[in-house]
Order: structure tokens, then sequence, then C-alpha cells
């Protein structure tokens, strides 16, 4: 999903301009074993992969997951709770250490920050309301239909560079939320025709929201999801890609996926 | 979906009480200097507090908020989320608050600077204890409704991941689809406090009027 928010182009010149002030002295790593602590920031309305349950408490595949990785780093994990658009520029301006919030790579991203091995591939899913009677199983199938996105994501990425770049849609027929539930409940108040999500979410909220299907799973925008770390801090990544791969072999990795993305 | 979900909201309120507290009375300290040295200071400081208005009602308080915390904050100064998104709406607010102010200064009316120079009161004392008093009045009303938009304005601060009202709402809307509770909480409990605030300044207004001061 994903991609870098606009505002942060704001953010990212105006800390070029200031970058001159900016001095570190020993390793990121080294810091954050001193301190014992983890600061990760993440964007708690994703479910599944990260959101809260009635008592607040985080709860999701990303979050039982990078609580699983601090422990092995013998480090104590602090979540910080932001929106989607501030984590990028929330790790590069050395706001929190770390983010895991469902990121895809991307090559405007990785200018800014650096990535971690995947932990997850996703795939990209195109859900409609339960009374859609058309069918969509190529891209060309959307034409004509209103088409919801969540802002920022690949998806939208995906409708803007290639669907209206290519003529596919027009402008008119594309809409785009702050947030992906925002699409969803669109979706079923028939404001918009289909919604092109991250597979995961898009099947959770049509189970959230009922009266609604994935009628398209494909894999024009999503990716390998992974954790981000600082531009050039190849040291933290390796400790964690360390730990993912453990993970990934003992299977943990497999479980989450049942647990939050099947047995929901 | 029990009595847990209202509770969750609900204890974003101490946050966003607590980013009020911080903004409105910053702005205010902020803002009534500003409005003396705009009403009574010689040409330039007049012109720069007036250029100092113009920007900060300019420019967005979000955009401030991330420049105060993700670009100056760390560098020069280091304040906590909680702190730079309070100071920023606060600085923000203090430009309003000094237009606010300078109006109240301005209607006191010019004839009591002249009476209090006249019986020996220097420049200043008048300020202080003939003009300042009576402004202040007379910019309750006005100052209540600025203070029901840093009240709203403070959610803001969710930016930054300061979990105030609305970004706990956001966050439950997502994980059980029910916008409408969410917000609909969310927007009981941002009128109440708006409702309790104005409410306690009309009482303060007519607690604190003169006897010459028109209704």
């Amino acid at each position: 999903m994903k991609r870098i928010p606009l505002f942060l182009s704001l953010v990212v010149i105006l800390s070029l301009l200031l970058s001159a002030c900016g001095a570190t002295s020993g390793s990121h790593l080294d810091a954050i074993k001193k301190a014992g602590v983890i600061k990760v920031g993440t964007s708690a309305d994703y479910p599944p992969f990260e959101y809260v349950d009635e008592q607040g408490n985080k709860i999701g595949f990303d979050i039982e997951l990078m609580t699983q990785v601090a422990k092995r780093m013998n480090l104590t994990l602090e979540w910080v709770d932001m929106p989607f658009d501030s984590l990028i520029a929330g790790v590069k301006e050395g706001k929190i250490d770390a983010s895991i919030s469902a990121f895809n790579y991307s090559e405007e991203r990785d200018q800014e920050v650096d990535f971690t091995e995947a932990y997850y591939v996703g795939e990209d899913g195109f859900t409609v309301a339960e009374g859609f009677t058309g069918t969509i199983s190529k891209p060309e199938d959307v034409a004509g239909l209103k088409v919801g996105v969540q802002s920022g994501t690949t998806q939208d990425g995906y409708v803007t560079d290639v669907l209206l770049a290519e003529g596919v849609l027009t402008e008119d027929l594309v809409f785009r939320y702050d947030r992906a539930d925002q699409v969803a409940l669109d979706l079923k108040n028939g404001r918009i025709d289909v919604m092109m999500t991250d597979l995961v979410p898009g099947q959770a909220f049509y189970r959230r929201t009922g009266g609604l299907k994935v009628v398209h799973v494909c894999l024009y925008s999503s990716g390998p999801f992974n954790i981000i770390v600082p531009e050039g801090d190849t040291e933290l990544a390796e400790a964690m890609n360390a730990i993912l791969k453990d993970l990934q072999t003992e299977g943990f990795i497999d479980n989450l996926a049942i647990k939050y993305f099947i047995g929901e | 979906m029990g009595s847990n979900f209202f509770f969750y909201i609900a204890e974003g309120t101490a946050i966003t009480i607590a980013v009020t507290l911080v903004a409105l009375p910053f702005g205010l300290f902020i803002g009534l200097a500003l409005a003396l040295v705009n009403t009574y200071a010689g040409q330039w400081p007049r012109r720069a507090s007036a250029v100092y208005s113009l920007v900060m009602r300019g420019i967005p308080p979000i955009a401030l908020l991330f420049i105060l915390y993700f670009l100056l904050s760390g560098r020069w100064l280091n304040l906590s989320p909680f702190w730079a998104g309070s100071l920023s709406l606060g600085i923000v607010s203090s430009a309003y608050q000094m237009e606010i102010l300078r109006g109240a200064l301005a209607s006191v009316g010019s004839g009591q600077m002249t009476a209090a120079r006249a019986v020996g009161l220097s420049r200043w004392q008048a300020i202080r204890y003939i003009l300042i008093p009576q402004a202040i009045r007379l910019a309750i009303p006005p100052w209540s409704n600025e203070a029901s938009i840093v009240l709203k304005d403070s959610s803001l601060v969710y930016a930054l991941g300061v979990p105030e009202v609305l970004r706990r709402a956001q966050q439950l809307s997502a994980t059980n689809s029910q916008p409408l509770l969410a917000f609909g909480a969310a927007a009981l409990i941002y009128f109440v406090l708006v409702f309790l605030t104005n409410r306690g300044l009309d009482w303060l207004a007519n607690k604190t009027r003169l006897p010459t001061q028109t209704v």
C-alpha cells in the first residue's frame, strides 16, 4: 500500500535546509541498546495489521511481530501511534527508532528511509458491494466505475500512475480517503463502486462491515511488507533481519498470518 | 461493544483539556504583549507585531506543528510531542488573541489615556491600571470564541502521536466499523467541553462587568 505522503516533501525540503545542524556520534543501535528501549511508530487504524481493541490495547499482525522482534533484541518496546502520514517523517527526523505499519517497499520511500527484509508479501484486492453484478478480472474492467483508495497508498499510486495515466479512469471517478475504513464505508453506502486496497485489510473490512465481497485478487501495486529504519542504518536493519529470518523459519510469522488473516 | 469503548475515547479528554490549558494561556500571554506593542509602541515594533500576526494567521496550524516538532525540536530544543503540539497551537492562537485584544484596547478609547495622564499616572501605569483592566473585560466575549476554536484545534496534536479524543475515535472507528458511534462520542465530548467553557466565560463576563460598560 502506502507511498510517500505529499506533506513529506515539505518536511524533506525544510530538513535539507536544516540538515547541516544535525550531528550524531556513536551508532543508533548502540544508543537504543544503552537506553534499553526501542520506540516504534505505527498507525493503529489498519486492521488486521495494526489496530486497537476496545480497551485501547494495540493488537494486530504487525504489533505481535514487532513485540517479538523487540523481545529477542532484549529491548523494551515503546509504541508511538501516529497517523500514517507522519511515520516516515518521524523515522527520518529521529523521533522514533523504526516503524512497522504495513509499509511496502517503494523507490520514493527508499530515498528517505531504509527497509528491512520483507516479513510478509501482500496482494491487492478489489472489493465491491454484494449487489454488484459486473465482473472485474483485469484492470480495464474498472473503466467507468467509481474507484476508492486510501490516499498515499501504493494502490493510490497505481490508480494515479497507471489507470488515470492510461485513460482507463478519469479524475472524477477516483475517490481518495484518509483512512481505509472510510473507503469501505463509502463502498457499502454506494457512493463508490469498487475499492482497491491491500487484500488482507480489504477482507478484514468486509468481515466487519458486511455486505461487501472481494472480486479480484492481484499483484498490481502491493508487495513485500517491511519494517522501516532510518536512512543508512544498516546495523539496525541487519539486527532485525536476523530475527525476522528466525521467526520465518520457526513458523512464528505463518502462525500470525493464520491468527489474523484467516482465523478472524 | 461495551462501555469500554466510550471510556477509551473519554480518556483522551484529559489530553484535550491539557493541550488547551497550555495553548490558551501561552497564546494570551504573547497575544497581550503583542497587542500592547501594536497599540502603544513605536513604528517598527508595531510593524513587526503586525507581520507576526499576518504570518501566524496565514499558515495552517498543522504546518507549524510539523515544523516545530519534526524540524526544529531535537536540533536546538527538545520538545515532547505534547509540548511541541501545545506550543504550536499557542503560537497560532497568540496572533488571533493579539487581534482580539488590540480591538478591545482600541475600543476603550484614547480619552482614557489622556485622562489618566492628566491625573498624574505614567504611561505604563495608565496602561497597567486603567486600560488593560477595561480591555480584558471587553475582550471576554470574542475571547470565548477563540477558546472554543483552540479547544477543537487541540485535536491536531494527534498528527504527532498524542492520543487525544479524535485520534481514539478514529482508531475505534477502524476497529469496529461503527464510525457514527465513535465520532458521535467524540463530538459529544467536544460539545460538552465547549459548552462549559462558553458558559463559564459568560458568567465571568457578567461577574466582572463594569457599571460603565453597556451590554
